[in-house]
């Protein structure tokens, strides 16, 4: 620019000047911080060392304690690195990862898809990857819910690393409020009905201003009341079965009595489920079924709070110490790279190796353990002394009532349209029965159609 | 000379050519093979003829439930997004003070993320703390559970669509703008009244733009998902499961590509038809100004 130039900038024109050069600054700043300061996430500690890729679904403070499961792992044996990756959306990505010939060496899963991957092959038979004699040893210490819900069609694709059991917390105060003692909780669901009857709250219009008890989930239902969606003898599904029916009528009973709307309105009014927020913490609920994570969470969030726990009473005919149960899972897809240092890992923190030293990972997480050796370690047992209520789900985990979601390759369909009809009969828009035999129909045209799908006709 | 200029040309629209062949072109003839056959991604496909689509017409419930959904949310919220759209417009064509304003208002809910609306549109329809039942209780009316309701989950979408108007109200707008003026002082000069205005040149002389957004309402409408998919997953008891997320389900849940595919295939044959009848249609009330 020359000097003539420079004289007839006026004020507008000034300004544009500086902004270029504020924006030519600006670019050259970042082009310099990203050639000299920045530097990329650090993919591995241990070079020299045989990478297991260690996809799972955890974030925040349940990602620190992955990530330090991982790091003891790494420290303890010279031969593999664990490099864990939080996946969101976990299951799709590892799909396609698979069908793309890239899948991870090992990833964290909820069970429902060992039946569906198993059966189309994409998982590795973990039974056939181990020392037999090491397979054997293994499955004949864990929990047999842990044995059902990792083995499909005679073999085991998934290792738990750590189980969920629901059960009963209950505040002692709203007990006593309605004249009842807390140290003697039901011990049968009918007395559980009469019980929440005398709990629950309402305003001046009759709105609920507290849940003395309502249930979820049929599956725990099932369960509780000796009826199961799967006959292991026959090898099909039961979803008709005479206990499934009742366990059903029951739920929609408490529709009927309190409203199925009303309770919807109050739960709609309340914040999440999530940790903190948890509405059992704040008063909103005497008594709900919920799994052992809630204990850590209320020793986190309110450590003061007043509370008990307690199997799920039966009813009459029914089954002690039952519910359903889930967990996490560590499979290994069929493709993966390098399945020897994936098992090692998955053997290191669930304790197959070492229980004592396994058994505190499981403190951090606040887990169910997959064996009564883990169960019995002094630090666990040392947790247990800690957290008192917990011992309610440890004594669950070795009962022989709890049940797992069935094997079969369309479990994601049936769970989905068990929730249907759980639906449709708490909203009283069909009986029991008929929502059940409703979704065996679809479930059966369903199972037939992947058959269909897989087996095509030649 | 000229075939250089050629190649040139080719070569400055090759990232389109190659984006649209490659991510777009063989996207859809795979997905009309796989349509005839069995795929569950892990592995290779296996043809099977006719038999995803005979499965899906004979064989599952839930398809004819999914596209009934579809079809009652395309038949209200196209219309009612035209109505609303068309008098919003009119309205914000008005000539008064900090009428930018009032036209920025009603735009700016259609560049609000999708996801965003439908977390917002949760809040709003929350049964018990809600703004819309809070309104509704003010007037002593017990408003419903919405989205937790059957019978309202569908309606509730729909006025979350109409909410959203904003973005073909601008269209509308733009084609109010184009109408010449001396139509209205001609009109005006013969006496028409306001009503007689609106009916006889107004309506005539943006049905182009009506058309086209009819159009592409419908072909939106048919592909819904997002909303339906953050917001009630489908349910309660299947009153949301609209074909999209149907088809969601089974290709990425149930791990059935081939049938998915054949689930795209049948919504693509449907919305070709009925965009065709619409394009059959226009002769007759679409005015181009000729």
């Amino acid at each position: 620019m020359d000097a003539e130039a420079r004289a007839r900038l006026t004020p507008v024109g000034m300004a544009l000047l500086v902004a270029r050069i504020a924006s030519v600054a600006a670019a050259v700043a970042v082009a310099l911080w990203l050639y000299l300061g920045y530097t990329p996430p650090k993919r591995s500690s241990y070079p020299g060392r045989e990478k297991v890729i260690f996809w799972h679904m955890w974030t925040s403070n349940w990602a620190e304690v992955i990530n330090n499961i991982c790091r003891r792992f790494n420290e303890s044996q010279e031969r593999y690195e664990v490099v864990p990756l939080t996946v969101c959306g976990g299951s799709l990505k590892t799909l396609i990862a698979t069908a793309g010939g890239d899948p991870p060496d090992c990833m964290g899963q909820w069970e429902t898809v060992i039946p569906a991957w198993a059966e189309r092959g994409a998982l590795t038979p973990l039974d056939e990857l181990m020392e037999p004699g090491d397979w054997a040893r293994l499955r004949d210490k864990m929990y047999p819910a842990v044995r059902e819900i990792g083995t499909y069609k005679g073999h085991f694709y998934g290792l738990a690393t750590g189980m969920n059991i629901w059960a009963c917390y209950y505040r002692p105060s709203h007990f006593k409020e309605a004249g009842f003692d807390p140290d003697k909780f039901p011990k049968t669901l009918e007395e559980l009905d009469a019980i929440a009857e005398k709990l629950y709250r309402y305003d001046k219009n009759n709105n609920i201003t507290r849940i003395g008890f309502t249930p979820w989930g049929l599956s725990h239902w099932i369960a509780l009341f000796g009826g199961t969606l799967f006959d292991y003898d026959r090898n099909e599904l039961s979803i008709c079965h005479p206990r499934n029916i009742d366990a059903l009528a029951w739920m929609a009973g408490y529709s009927n009595k309190y409203g199925y709307d009303r309770v919807l309105q109050f739960q709609a009014g309340l914040p999440s489920t999530m940790e903190a927020s948890w509405p059992f913490m704040s008063g909103a609920y005497s008594i709900v079924v919920d799994g052992q994570w809630r204990i850590q969470q209320i020793f986190e969030y309110m450590p003061n709070l007043d509370y008990r726990t307690a199997p799920i009473p039966p009813p009459a005919g029914g089954k002690e110490n039952a519910c359903w149960s889930n967990g996490n899972f560590m499979i290994i897809p069929s493709g993966a790279k390098n399945k020897k240092g994936a098992l090692e890992f998955m053997s290191f923190w669930s304790g197959v190796s070492d229980p004592a030293r396994a058994a505190e990972f499981y403190t951090w997480g606040g887990w169910l353990p997959i064996t009564p050796d883990v169960a019995n370690a002094p630090i666990y047992q040392e947790y247990i002394r800690k957290f008192p209520e917990f011992k309610t789900f440890v004594d669950i985990m070795s009962s022989p009532n709890v049940q797992v979601t069935p094997p079969t390759p369309v479990q994601a369909y049936l769970m989905h349209r068990l929730g249907w009809a759980e639906d449709a009969a708490r909203r009283e828009v069909m009986s029991p029965k008929a929502a059940l035999e409703t979704i065996r129909d679809e479930v059966d045209r369903e199972l037939k159609n992947t058959r269909v799908s897989l087996k095509p006709a030649s | 000379m000229a075939r250089r200029q050629n190649l040139t040309g080719w070569l400055f629209a090759s990232p389109v050519v190659i984006g649209l062949l490659v991510f777009t072109g063989y996207p859809f003839l795979a997905s009309l093979y796989l349509s005839f056959c069995e795929y569950d991604i892990f592995n290779p496909p296996t043809w099977v003829g006719l038999n995803n689509y005979r499965i899906l017409f004979t064989r599952d419930p839930l398809f004819w439930t999914s596209l009934k959904n579809v079809l009652y949310y395309t038949v209200f919220a196209v219309p009612m997004g035209i109505t609303f759209g068309v008098a919003l417009a009119m309205l914000l064509d008005a000539k008064i003070k900090g009428i930018s304003v009032y036209r920025t208002i009603f735009f700016l809910p259609s560049i609000v993320p999708v996801v965003a609306t439908s977390v917002l549109w949760l809040w709003l329809l929350n049964p018990r703390i809600g703004l819309v039942n809070t309104l509704l209780r003010l007037t002593g009316v017990a408003g419903p559970t919405w989205l937790g309701d059957p019978a309202w989950s569908k309606p509730s979408l729909i006025f979350m669509g109409v909410w959203g108007v904003g973005g073909s109200m601008i269209i509308y707008l733009a084609g109010l703008k184009d109408i010449p003026v001396t139509l209205y002082e001609a009109a005006l000069v013969d006496g028409a009244s306001t009503w007689q205005r609106i009916r006889h040149v107004t309506l005539p002389m943006i049905t182009p733009v009506i058309f086209f957004n009819l159009v592409m309402g419908l072909i939106g409408s048919f592909q819904y998902f997002t909303q339906a998919f953050i917001m009630t997953g489908g349910g309660p008891l299947d009153s949301t499961l609209f074909y999209a997320l149907h088809l969601f389900y089974q290709a990425f849940m149930y791990l059935k590509m081939g049938y998915a595919s054949a689930m795209a295939w049948v919504l693509f044959v449907i919305v070709v038809a009925v965009t065709a009848v619409v394009f059959k249609t226009q002769g007759r009330w679409v005015h181009y100004g000729r």
